[in-house]
């Protein structure tokens, strides 16, 4: 029998406030589904579009980007660029002809572990109805015979 | 044309001007200085088109302390502002002499604005506005989309044309080059090989159509590029290409270019 999907989502979190937020779920021991794997960064700001692009190259069916809310970046303004950039990369992967709903902003402080556990499951869910996301890579040249 | 660069010269507003050379019937760009400013010829319009202003930005990069003048298209222009804005260029050390392309050409290239602001030669033509590509790339749904992106990345040989031709490509040290984010030796590369350049277009590309015209895979890169400044536009309200204003790429801490969403 084929297991049912499972979707691999990777989630970069700020190390201030959403990976904070991720602990106290975790130590305040919220149920949150497994497939968020999560990768901490020093400040949102430092997630680069094309991080985000290469975790859809590599496989995951889903990104989620977390940092603290607007105002409280503990680089001061390290989040707008979080805002600016990831707002533009959600509709280039949209033109690039992968649904946007596989990517996702949100703002979790560190006091908001309940919000994080909610957005992991209401995440997880939405791109598990999604199903597994399609290969994001050309096909090699030599595959097919040329 | 040559009353006036030579006027340039020899009044010292610039060491040395950039504009054209038939060679063979084929106008190529020339650098002209006060010894052989008499082999400049008047000017004609014509069709072939060179990253000029990259050709002046390796010059400027060699001799930081000449002024230089340049004979620039519509694109060329929007090039050279770009690359004043990312400070690539000091606007005080070029001198610029602007020329019109022709109805043709315009059509030819879907150009937005076939003429520079500062108009010395030739009449401007209409503006192009619309591109057919993009048009139909909208229409489509989205996993033919994905398909018809990926039939056209299969065909890169990773050359870096685009990339060598392109006016406001000016990084010394390459995104595409680095092998962790784009695995080497692979062809064709990995999408992201495209993506990431599209992403470095935004707020910088200038639709000037070289990257497209030069791939020897033939690949619609202009849309890209294209759609991606679409996005800057709507997203951003910045127009790239025009005299004034900053990519809000550029700056870290800017309100005033925070879209509307979620806080
Ligand atoms: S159209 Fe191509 S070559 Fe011209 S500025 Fe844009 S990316 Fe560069
Ligand atoms: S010019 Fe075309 S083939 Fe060469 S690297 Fe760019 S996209 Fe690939
Ligand atoms: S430190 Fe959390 S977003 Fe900058």
């Amino acid at each position: 029998m084929q297991s049912p999907f499972e979707p691999k989502i990777l989630a970069f979190l700020c190390n201030w406030c959403s990976y904070a937020g991720a602990d106290l779920a975790g130590v305040s021991r919220l149920q949150y589904p497994p497939n968020i794997r999560v990768m901490r960064v020093m400040c949102s700001g430092t997630v680069s579009p094309h991080h985000v692009i290469h975790a859809f190259q590599r496989g995951a069916d889903g990104v989620l980007v977390a940092g603290c809310h607007i105002g409280d970046c503990h680089y001061i303004k390290g989040n707008y660029m979080t805002l600016k950039r990831m707002t533009f990369v959600q509709e280039l992967i949209r033109f690039a002809g992968y649904n946007p709903e596989r990517f996702r902003l949100e703002w979790i402080s560190s006091a908001e572990g309940v919000k994080f556990a909610e957005v992991a499951r209401d995440f997880t869910e939405k791109v598990r109805s999604l199903g597994p996301a399609p290969p994001f890579e050309a096909s090699p040249r030599l595959a097919m015979g040329i | 044309m040559k009353t006036k660069v030579r006027q340039l010269l020899e009044d010292g507003r610039v060491d040395a001007f950039l504009a054209y050379k038939t060679i063979h019937g084929v106008p190529y760009p020339a650098l002209f200085t006060r010894e052989n400013v008499d082999e400049l010829e008047p000017w004609a319009p014509f069709k072939a088109r060179y990253p000029v202003t990259k050709i002046l930005l390796a010059q400027a990069r060699q001799n930081p302390e000449k002024t230089y003048g340049v004979l620039v298209r519509g694109c060329e222009e929007r090039s050279l502002n770009e690359l004043f804005k990312w400070n690539q260029l000091a606007r005080d050390k070029v001198v610029v002499l602007g020329h019109a392309c022709t109805e043709d050409l315009a059509l030819y290239c879907e150009c937005p604005k076939p003429y520079p602001d500062q108009l010395d030669y030739g009449e401007a033509p209409a503006p192009v506005s619309k591109s057919r590509r993009l048009e139909e790339l909208e229409a489509m749904p989205e996993n033919d989309r994905l398909q018809w992106w990926l039939s056209h990345f299969n065909r890169c040989i990773r050359c870096h044309g685009c990339r060598d031709v392109c006016p406001v490509c000016f990084c010394t040290e390459c995104s595409l080059e680095h092998k962790e984010l784009i695995p080497a030796q692979k062809l064709p590369p990995d999408t992201s090989f495209h993506l990431v350049r599209a992403v470095h277009m935004a707020g910088r590309c200038i639709d000037c159509g070289l990257c497209e015209e030069i791939c020897p895979a033939g690949i619609p890169l202009r849309a890209l590029y294209k759609r991606v400044n679409h996005l800057v536009e709507n997203i951003f309200q910045y127009k790239t290409g025009v005299a004034d204003g900053k990519s809000p790429f550029t700056m870290l801490g800017d309100e005033s270019f925070l879209p509307a969403g979620p806080r």
